[in-house]
């Protein structure tokens, strides 16, 4: 079950900042106003505007505010858990890397301990606690996706009864130059476009409160959703670019239906990775052709309007999923005007949201060394 | 009690100073005294490949090669979809990182490395394995500092339990040297015994359906300790200890023998969780190697043993991650 949801967003910081962005179709994209870019080019990004630079940990930050706010929405006091039945489980792909950059700079740096991957979900664990498994799952851009699927194992093999699960991930020169020296950026993000020409990138901080039915029962919980399956499957093929016949992300949505004992049939609502990358799209496209067969489901990528967001971004996408089953509503996909020819057999929610009752929806997420993973979310009943 | 799972091959790469000979359940390849990683045994393809990787990837592709080499497990020309790989690992890519952030502070932009950047994802070491020998099934990286070896085990299991895959690499590495030894120095991190750069994977399958077994793993469990030097550091590794122990359906006071490289700052918060739940078996020591000791230790658990026993195999870092994994040693019952 997930009884909460925490968000820090680059459309604003809480659930409902982020969704009704989303809904309004807006884009925080901008160029880079928070360090020195004027040697980065492309230098547009989606920023996160409410939370201040001034903490050299600002991925750890951002996870430490999702997860305050999710166990809020959770109506959860984490000091009424088992604290050895309470986890964590938060994707990274950057970490402490504004802190890193400054140290091998030369720079007088505090909190050097936060530097390694894994400091944002020991400062989560230590906030609140816990004596249950902390780990940050490592598995790129699908860090998120991956973070919410080994929460749900826990919870299901009987390891936790609470887990704080998701993903935060950060700007800085580091990634944007090298997104950008592999030639995947672009000034403008726009997800299955004929004139897409590559990803914008996003930070911030999503977690989910994934919590034992039993456990969410006896204190009588809201639920915002349910994780039904999860699966993941990797590309074996190569570093950076993805199987161009979709392959691995195809096996990791059937392996996560299958777990779910789900047909695709009655799958109503696909949030897709999406970035906006010719190959990225066009490999999808395939993927979820191949699985849903064509224009059979509604699809949409907030990649537009929130960047991609890396780590954090399957987690955001997971977060998407439980508001549409919850509202009815598919939110457009920001940045999308004329749909590439590749991508004509998606059913692409674009230009307007879209009234859609849906009880079943999917999250697909794929990262570098290609790895895939994939969340089928039910609606909270 | 769970399914225990068949330990089927192994293989390691060791480096780090001449006092550091453990008994291993396998011949452990030594890092050269140049500091090369040992290559020559992997198939042409892969070497080539190798040879320009990173060094954590140049770590894990040699034991891997090594381990799936022992269990009968070839380079596969076609996807091996019931094929999975979890690694653990402290620092990931640090040593990428660092090297990629030098040239793009000196150069600016123009100098970011496509290869060096493609590289700084931490599941790169995991995912060059899978492209290697085209493990296309499930793949993990998990990163729980000094616990991050056991962790990946024991996810490897449960991969293995829930019949997402046949057969599952799994293991841990962690490179050393130049960039994460001044990190280490500048945090003054405790890890007690300086550590080893290491890589040890083990090839995992269902019982039933395997060749040879080295070893079985039972249980495994993974904790935390929030304030690992206070009053109440212990209760996070003993309640690890006592879920892989039931996971394993053992008592345990059952527990013959523990293995653990637990640094001497921590070694009072072990004391502490060992007394409240196997009782006065103290471990055999054993020379910490970051994302590669559970996995070392594992394997150190099931040499050397003329009887099946049960072992508990213990990780505890001060960043406070700690794991507990419950494996019967090979042998006679």
């Amino acid at each position: 079950m997930i009884t909460g949801c925490g968000v820090v967003s680059p459309l604003g910081s809480g659930l409902q900042a982020f969704w009704e962005g989303l809904l309004a179709g807006r884009s925080a994209v901008r160029p880079i106003a928070g360090f020195p870019a004027d040697d980065l080019e492309p230098r547009a990004v989606a920023e996160v505007r409410d939370v201040p630079r001034t903490d050299p940990d600002r991925a750890g930050a951002f996870a430490l505010e999702a997860a305050t706010q999710a166990l809020a929405d959770a109506g959860l006091d984490p000091a009424s858990v088992d604290p050895r039945r309470l986890a964590v489980a938060l994707g990274t792909t950057l970490g402490g890397m504004l802190l890193f950059e400054r140290w091998l700079d030369g720079d007088a740096v505090d909190g050097l301990e936060r530097v390694p991957y894994y400091a944002p979900a020991v400062r989560v664990g230590r906030r609140f606690g816990c004596r249950g498994p902390v780990v940050t799952p490592q598995l790129a851009c699908a860090s998120g996706t991956q973070a919410i699927a080994l929460a749900a194992d826990w919870v299901r093999a009987g390891r936790a009864d609470v887990v704080l699960a998701g993903g935060a991930d950060l700007l800085c020169r580091f990634v944007v130059a090298g997104f950008n020296c592999l030639r995947a950026t672009a000034e403008e993000a726009r997800p299955f476009d004929a004139a897409r020409r590559g990803l914008v990138l996003g930070e911030g901080g999503a977690v989910v409160v994934v919590e034992d039915a039993e456990h969410a029962a006896r204190r009588h919980a809201r639920l915002r959703g349910t994780v039904l399956g999860v699966g993941a499957a990797a590309d074996a093929t190569h570093m950076t670019a993805p199987d161009r016949e979709g392959r691995g992300a195809a096996r990791a949505i059937v392996a996560a239906l299958g777990d779910a004992d789900v047909a695709p049939a009655r799958v109503g609502f696909v949030s897709a990775h999406g970035t906006g990358t010719p190959y990225n799209d066009a490999m999808e496209a395939v993927a979820l052709t191949r699985v849903f067969g064509p224009r059979n489901v509604p699809v949409n990528s907030i990649k537009g309007a929130i960047g991609h967001t890396l780590g954090a971004a399957g987690a955001f996408e997971a977060i998407l999923c439980l508001q549409v089953l919850a509202a009815g509503v598919v939110p457009p996909t920001a940045g999308l005007a004329t749909v590439d020819a590749a991508c004509a057999d998606l059913d692409l929610v674009y230009g307007a949201p879209r009234a859609h009752a849906v009880d079943t929806a999917v999250s697909t997420s794929s990262g570098f060394a290609g790895v895939n993973a994939a969340l089928v979310l039910g609606r909270a009943r | 009690m769970s399914l225990a799972v068949a330990v089927t091959g192994a293989g390691a790469v060791v480096g780090g100073a001449p006092d550091f000979a453990p008994p291993l359940a396998y011949d452990a390849l030594g890092i050269g005294p140049d500091g090369s990683v040992p290559l020559g045994h992997l198939p042409e393809a892969i070497r080539a490949r190798a040879m320009r990787a990173e060094r954590i990837t140049q770590l894990l592709l040699a034991a891997g090669g090594r381990a799936l080499a022992a269990a009968g497990i070839d380079a596969a020309t076609a996807p091996a979809t019931r094929a999975g790989i979890v690694v653990g690992t402290a620092f990931g890519c640090f040593l990428t990182n660092a090297a990629y952030q030098r040239r793009l502070a000196a150069e600016g932009p123009a100098g970011a490395s496509p290869r060096l950047f493609a590289a700084t994802v931490a599941n790169a070491a995991a995912g060059e394995l899978a492209i290697a020998y085209r493990l296309a099934g499930p793949a993990l990286t998990v990163s729980a500092g000094g616990a991050s070896g056991l962790a990946a085990l024991g996810e490897a299991v449960e991969i293995l339990r829930a019949g997402r895959a046949d057969v599952v690499v799994a293991g841990g590495a962690d490179a050393l040297g130049g960039a994460l030894a001044d990190w280490c120095t500048a945090t003054g991190l405790a890890f007690g015994t300086p550590p080893a750069e290491a890589a040890a994977v083990l090839v995992l399958e269902r019982p039933g359906r395997v060749r040879a077994e080295l070893g079985r793993i039972a249980g495994h469990a993974s904790g935390f300790e929030p304030d690992p030097e206070g009053p109440a550091g212990g209760e996070g590794l003993a309640g690890a200890i006592a879920a892989a122990c039931a996971d394993a359906g053992l008592a345990p006071r059952a527990i013959a023998a523990v293995v653990s490289a637990t640094p001497p700052p921590l070694a009072p918060l072990e004391a502490r969780a060992l007394d409240a739940t196997v009782g006065g078996c103290r471990p055999r020591p054993m020379r910490p190697a970051l994302g590669a000791t559970g996995p070392l230790g594992l394997l150190a658990a099931l040499a050397d043993r003329k009887r099946r026993v049960p072992v508990l195999v213990l990780e505890v870092c001060p960043s406070g991650h700690v794991a507990a994994l419950v494996a019967w040693s090979r042998g006679a019952p």
